[in-house]
């Protein structure tokens, strides 16, 4: 999120990353690790739910770190650190989910290819009929979420995981992704009505009764 | 009734917090009062609330130190494509080479026609400078007796038998 009025040595004082980051753009290498120690788990954790793959992500905040390294000497703080590092995040996400879409390399069954074959969020559909109670486990169920994320259009995704898990409000999502905020208020209003649409028939999977037990 | 586009989004932005005072009295006095918005809201709630199945991603405990491997590597690399401080740019020599060859080309073919100039008899195929005499043979032979005739009409008149037949006497 922007902090407009502010000057960068107030910044600075306030937000420790931004120290932290300073000191990397006088190419303090030490710096650099600490911040990679201290943002790699979240990087890592957004990197998996928009790509899917735990092996990529890795990979993927590997080159956004690597990307702020070599961006040191452009940076200015002019908003909050994490903000600068999700925007390098962001656009490339945005050009794996693209390429991605332009060029899908997931399995399918045979019978689910070509352009007859049920999409993603088609497949849920057909898998409700199922009696889901009887056959999802919550394994399964998590499956069935992280289908339900794919089914959603690259800014969308970005958008619900940013919201989600890195905990952003619209102002900064809107800072991340280029946007205004009303764009990304809309944006996110269609990303839940589809989640909620593909994922409706699980919901009561998810009611107090059935929490999962690895959580608290 | 269905909600329209704004009122779900509406729904949605209340339970990010992200309406103001007003905005939000206004959605949930709706919410109280019309049974499809409470279960839209509901329906929402607990989607969201799905998103915590997803695997939680476990990065891998040398994560920063393969991060700072791959940045030392790429400086290594970046050092060996850098010239050397001083050293000629590879383009620069490319072009003083090219410079090189093409003044000795031009200079060589300048000597050589200046101080070895082409021999007209040297050259075998060159046209035969005697044909011209050997044509005119005939004519060269006689020269001197058809130099005292004044035109050709008259020489021709001195083949004639008649004049130079035997004499008489």
């Amino acid at each position: 999120m922007a902090l407009t009025g502010e000057t960068s040595t107030q910044l600075a004082l306030r937000d420790p990353d931004i120290r932290l980051m300073l000191r990397v753009r006088d190419d303090d290498a030490e710096a650099f690790a600490e911040l990679v120690e201290l943002y790699h788990h979240r990087l890592v954790t957004v990197m998996h739910h928009l790509v899917g793959n735990a092996e990529e992500a890795e990979d993927l905040a590997q080159e956004v770190f690597l990307r702020v390294y070599r961006g040191r000497k452009k940076y200015h703080p002019k908003a909050k650190f994490s903000t600068w590092l999700y925007t390098i995040a962001n656009n490339l996400a945005l050009n794996i989910l693209r390429t991605r879409q332009r060029k899908p390399t997931i399995p399918l069954n045979v019978r689910d290819s070509g352009p007859l074959g049920p999409r993603p969020a088609e497949q849920l559909v057909l898998d409700r009929h199922a009696q889901p109670e009887d056959r999802i486990q919550q394994q399964e169920l998590a499956a069935v979420v992280k289908q339900a994320l794919e089914t959603l259009n690259e800014r969308q995704r970005i958008a619900v995981v940013l919201n989600k898990f890195e905990d952003m409000n619209y102002a900064e999502i809107a800072e991340v992704m280029g946007l205004t905020t009303k764009a990304v208020k809309s944006l996110l209003s269609r990303a839940r009505d589809n989640l909620r649409v593909v994922l409706q028939d699980y919901i009561h999977m998810n009611e107090p009764g059935q929490e999962r037990k690895d959580e608290g | 009734m269905p909600l329209s586009e704004d009122e779900k989004s509406e729904l949605v932005a209340y339970l990010d917090g992200e309406l103001d005072d007003a905005a939000t009295q206004a959605v949930e006095a709706k919410v109280a009062t019309n049974p499809d918005a409470r279960a839209e809201l509901d329906a929402l709630k607990q989607t969201w609330g799905m998103l915590d199945y997803l695997p939680k991603a476990s990065p891998s405990p040398n994560f920063t130190n393969r991060t700072m491997e791959r940045l030392s590597l790429e400086k290594v690399n970046a050092a060996k494509t850098q010239p050397m401080p001083g050293a000629p740019v590879p383009w620069r020599v490319g072009a003083i080479w090219t410079a090189a060859v093409l003044v000795a080309s031009v200079g060589g073919y300048l000597a050589t026609t200046h101080f070895w100039p082409a021999s007209p008899t040297s050259d075998p195929i060159a046209p035969d400078s005697d044909l011209p005499i050997v044509q005119h043979l005939r004519l060269l032979e006689k020269w001197r007796q058809y130099e005292n005739a004044d035109d050709i009409k008259f020489v021709e008149k001195l083949t004639d038998p008649d004049l130079f037949g035997e004499d008489p006497t």
